[in-house]
């Protein structure tokens, strides 16, 4: 009630306010005149009666101000006068204006870019209906399970260490328990993949992702057609005919959005599919990262030649997802699953753990459960957060330095208006509404500088990640929330402090200052508080700079020396080419026929040396261990050895040593006693100064391959750059997919259209699944390193170049200011050089101040940077010492302008200032 | 002047306003007069201070205004309780009792 009658008022005062203005102009008139003729009644004079019932009333203005004062929506209408105030004053000086409008796009900018891809990886909420009612199902147990063999794709976070091991993976028969629990999962849906599967009947054969799932997968999503149909439960029956759902972005791209799509039939892995649908255009993905082009059901597994399933079909390699039903907690659903979990894991025909293990299930909230490239990412974004934090505070720094020097310009306004009347509330609303209107103006132009950044950062990232990767900067309500909550805490930031500046302003004191606003010598007193706070701002300004200069510093170091790794091979100029025949139906026969061929005719290409293949990449993030067995070893345990499968050629064509023994031949490849060349590293730990030529070894059971080693190989970079060289064995290739290597004589990338259009005239059906130089998959392993070590330098760079404008402002306004006193001190036979000494010594102060509060910050800081660097230590020496010199040296030529500036200034002149 | 002081008498001349014009309808010179009867002269409100607190309590709906002809065929604004501004005397006259009765037995002690 009250709150309605208050709006009523305050829309009519705002709106009509004439109106509401002549009734108290005609109230006021009524009270005066009804005095008044009272008073004539009595015998007054008419004239007198007016004057002294005017003067009783009290000064009519200033009671309707009063009045005005009490209306409802003053508030408002002040705020409207300030924003039209502040605009002006604004557009009255262009300069100002703009550069505090630029650094604060560039400050909200970067911060609004490195959010949108926290938003878009981090916090995006999984694009189906009611997402939050959707779990995942989480073993955990004391230990990893006994028999199964457990497949996982990256949904999840497996956790193996210690005491306590934990993952999503899950057999069939634990889905098709929880589907069954109706009072407990509305609905629920098992998936694997995506699985690279060969496309045909398309056009040219190519590389597509499919991810398998029950038929229940769209209905459990909520997730409509927006053309034929989805999956249903009937299409996941045994013997069902094989049907495929498209994404909607692989629709558009490699359909071109035909609707006639439905019914056309494709050949995935050489069997036939039909299309029935595509999914809706929301649908993106499930796990964050992880998009698919195709849905295929989970019966299609076999035909597709997968076999992820293992033995028996007792494979743990379903991600299960439910959800939950109508009021049903995750708590009660957990207590209700975990009896039948156990049961099954406990006692079933292979139990997977002793009853001591203690196996359980957690209901994870999907949203948190589904990792994707959360899990890889989250680590360098937090620190990329960080970082752009540093650069607005400097960004904030930087501008609050200009308002305080604006603001000293301003103490006269400011003394009028406090003389005049305004309370310093309203002087500090007025000064608030103007740092808000700039950084409002600096967040509009900001988001530009977002969205453009963000893109780039996006495509960055999928450019180096192993699939790909659909990463949605587009800003949503989050990035928008964000952007306009730091653009207010950014004008509160650097408006606080000149806003309560201008009302402390002692009008008194303003006045006596003469007309020109020219500073007397003597008026240092009162006015100590701005050189000191201004200074703090650029020191403040310095000191983040050296910790993000640190930072990069570091990162940059780490990087050199990264790229002087000895890899063990040449790494440079090899071009990868990754091929799978068997996905269009090869055998084992036929495949090693196509290699063999394809070896020669790669070989042949011009600018080729050389051309080898391997099952793998070295340094692709993909690396094959096994636990094996030596010949003659003392110990009972087995030890892991990573393993590589290779074509005739390989050392020669990698450039790796052969140091002892020979290479592997094709006489090795095609059959014949299974032999192996290890490296270097294999005999140092297995051997103990054994012979290793001739020795055997393999799986401890004696019925797998035994290899008999036939040379012993340079140690070379498999896994990472970083780690130490591992026993390996490289043993002849005889099935699966292949890795080709050329060891070219030009640049990699010229060699691209040559290198496909050789595998398509071998056989258009069998695709090129990957191309990429060796130097291109290394950089990919180096992701975080190079992110991190590209943005902080160019935030670094921000943040310095800002430091350097602030105290070249800072510097050049003293200068300014003190002209007067620097005249007197030359006419008084000061030299030039004391007078350039002066300023300097004022900057380098400031810059070895900050410089030192910097350094403390960045030792402390560099610790969060641990896990990346190599060979380069968190408190690095020489990062530590040519940071400040270099910022030092930079920050000393901001300061020689004014400086120079100052040394040039004429006595005479100086002394009639005023 | 403290600030319990302003509050107290802000409350109080909203009270007495509210008083003042009782069921009847009464223009600002009228309440003026009426409060400096019923206060037997101890308050006399000058316009500076019951203009304000007539808008504003015009604004939160305890008074209602319209206008019509005064005594001497003049246009005045008048002002009259609304049915919220009549249950606001009960409230204020409660909290003035709590108030006097306090100083009272203060003063007493």
């Amino acid at each position: 009630m009250r709150v309605l009658s208050w709006m009523r008022a305050a829309v009519r005062n705002l709106f009509r306010r004439e109106q509401a203005e002549a009734e108290l102009d005609a109230e006021v008139r009524a009270w005066v005149d009804a005095v008044a003729e009272e008073r004539i009644a009595s015998g007054m004079a008419a004239q007198e009666a007016r004057r002294t019932a005017l003067a009783e009333f009290g000064g009519a203005e200033q009671v309707k101000q009063r009045v005005r004062d009490t209306r409802a929506g003053t508030g408002v209408q002040t705020i409207w006068q300030d924003l039209r105030f502040a605009l002006r004053m604004l557009r009255k000086s262009p300069g100002f204006t703009t550069v505090v409008v630029l650094t604060l796009a560039l400050g909200i900018g970067a911060n609004t870019a490195i959010f949108s891809l926290v938003n878009a990886v981090l916090l995006q909420s999984i694009p189906v209906k009611h997402p939050e009612e959707l779990v995942v199902l989480r073993w955990s147990a004391h230990k990893w399970p006994e028999s199964p063999g457990m497949a996982s794709f990256g949904d999840c976070k497996m956790r193996g260490d210690g005491a306590e091991a934990s993952a999503c993976s899950l057999p069939y028969t634990t889905f098709q328990e929880m589907e069954d629990r109706r009072e407990v999962f509305a609905a629920a849906t098992a998936f694997a993949g995506p699985a690279e599967l060969d496309v045909a009947g398309n056009g040219q054969a190519t590389i597509a992702h499919g991810e398998l799932v029950s038929g229940s997968y769209f209905e459990t999503l909520g997730v409509p057609a927006a053309v034929g149909r989805t999956l249903a439960l009937a299409d996941d029956q045994p013997g069902a005919t094989a049907v495929a759902v498209l994404d909607y972005g692989y629709w558009q791209s490699a359909f071109g959005g035909a609707p006639g799509v439905v019914g056309r039939t494709i050949r995935l892995n050489n069997v036939v599919f039909t299309i029935v649908g595509v999914a809706d255009r929301e649908f993106t993905r499930l796990t964050p990262g992880k998009p698919a082009d195709l849905y295929m059901t989970l019966t299609q597994e076999k035909s597709l030649g997968l076999r992820w399933d293992g033995d028996q079909n007792a494979g743990w390699w379903l991600t299960v997802v439910g959800r939950l039903g109508p009021g049903v907690k995750r708590t009660q659903a957990e207590a209700a699953v975990n009896p039948m979990f156990r049961n099954a894991v406990l006692h079933g025909a292979k139990p997977a753990w002793k009853a001591v293990d203690d196996p359980r299930l957690m209901l994870i909230p999907a949203q948190k459960g589904l990792m994707g490239f959360r899990g890889f990412l989250s680590e360098p974004l937090r620190l990329l957060m960080l970082a752009v934090g540093m650069v607005l505070l400097i960004a904030c720094a930087n501008v609050a330095g200009l308002m305080l020097a604006r603001s000293t310009s301003r103490e006269r306004e400011m003394a009028v208006r406090l003389a005049l009347g305004a309370s310093r509330r309203r002087v500090i609303q007025q000064v608030l509404t103007e740092s808000m209107l700039l950084s409002l103006a600096g967040a509009a132009l900001g988001a530009l500088v977002a969205y453009a950044g963000a893109s780039v950062l996006a495509a960055f990232t999928s450019a180096n990640w192993y699939e790909p990767l659909v990463i949605d900067v587009r800003p949503d309500a989050h990035v928008l929330l964000f952007m306009i909550g730091v653009a207010l805490v950014t004008g509160i930031g650097f408006g606080l402090a000149p806003a309560l500046r201008g009302a402390r302003t002692r009008a008194a004191a303003e006045f006596s200052r003469g007309t020109t606003g020219g500073v007397p010598l003597t008026s240092h007193a009162g006015r100590r508080r701005w050189p000191g706070l201004g200074s703090a701002l650029v020191v403040v300004q310095v000191a983040l700079s050296i910790v993000m200069l640190t930072g990069a510093g570091l990162l940059l170091r780490t990087l050199g020396k990264l790229r002087n790794v000895d890899a063990g091979f040449d790494t440079r100029n090899i071009l990868l080419v990754w091929i799978d025949p068997t996905l269009a139906g090869y055998d084992k026969a036929r495949a090693m026929d196509l290699y063999d061929n394809l070896q020669s005719r790669l070989a042949a290409l011009p600018g080729v040396v050389s051309a080898s293949y391997s099952s793998d990449a070295l340094l692709d993030g993909n690396i094959w261990t096994q636990d094996v067995k030596v010949e003659g070893q003392t110990s009972k345990q087995t030890e892991e050895l990573q393993m590589l499968r290779v074509g005739p050629r390989y050392f020669e064509t990698m450039r790796m040593p052969v140091m002892r023994g020979r290479s592997l031949g094709a006489a090795d490849i095609r059959g014949g006693p299974p032999v192996a060349v290890v490296n270097q590293a294999f005999v140092r730990k297995f051997l103990e100064g054994r012979d290793p030529i001739g020795l055997h070894f393999g799986s401890d059971d004696k019925k797998a391959t035994q290899w008999a080693i036939v040379g012993v190989a340079r140690d070379a970079k498999y896994d990472s750059l970083t780690d130490e060289d591992a026993p390996t064995a490289y043993v002849p290739l005889a099935e699966g997919g292949a890795a080709f290597a050329l060891r070219t004589a030009m640049a990699p990338s010229a060699l691209i259209p040559g290198v496909r259009k050789t595998v398509r005239d071998l056989d258009e059906n069998v695709p090129v699944m990957r191309v990429q130089s060796q130097s291109e998959t290394i950089d990919r392993l180096l992701f975080n390193q190079r992110l991190l070590a590209r943005l902080l330098g160019v935030f670094a760079g921000l943040g310095l170049g800002l430091a350097c404008i602030g105290l070249y402002g800072l510097l050049s306004y003293e200068v300014t200011r003190r002209t007067r006193e620097i005249g007197v001190r030359a006419a008084l036979g000061a030299q030039r050089r004391n007078v350039l000494g002066l300023f300097l010594r004022r900057g380098l102060v400031m810059v070895v101040l900050g410089s030192g509060l910097g350094l403390a910050s960045a030792a402390m800081v560099t610790r969060l940077l641990a896990s990346m660097l190599y060979g380069v230590k968190a408190l690095d020496p020489v990062t530590f010492v040519l940071v400040p010199v270099l910022l030092t040296a930079i920050g000393m030529a901001a300061c020689l302008l004014p400086a120079s500036r100052a040394m040039r200034v004429d006595p005479a002149v100086a002394l009639r200032y005023e | 002047m403290g600030k319990n002081q302003t509050n107290l008498l802000q409350g109080t001349l909203d009270l007495l306003i509210l008083k003042a014009i009782g069921d009847g309808e009464m223009h600002g010179l009228g309440v003026s007069r009426r409060i400096e009867q019923i206060t037997r002269g101890t308050f006399q409100v000058k316009p500076g201070s019951l203009f304000p607190a007539l808008h504003r309590m015009e604004e939160a709906g305890w008074l209602a205004s319209f206008w019509g002809e005064s005594e001497n065929n003049r246009r005045a604004k008048y002002y009259r309780r609304t049915k919220v501004g009549a249950r606001q005397v009960g409230i204020e006259t409660k909290q003035w009792a709590t108030i006097a009765e306090a100083m009272a037995s203060a003063l007493e002690a």
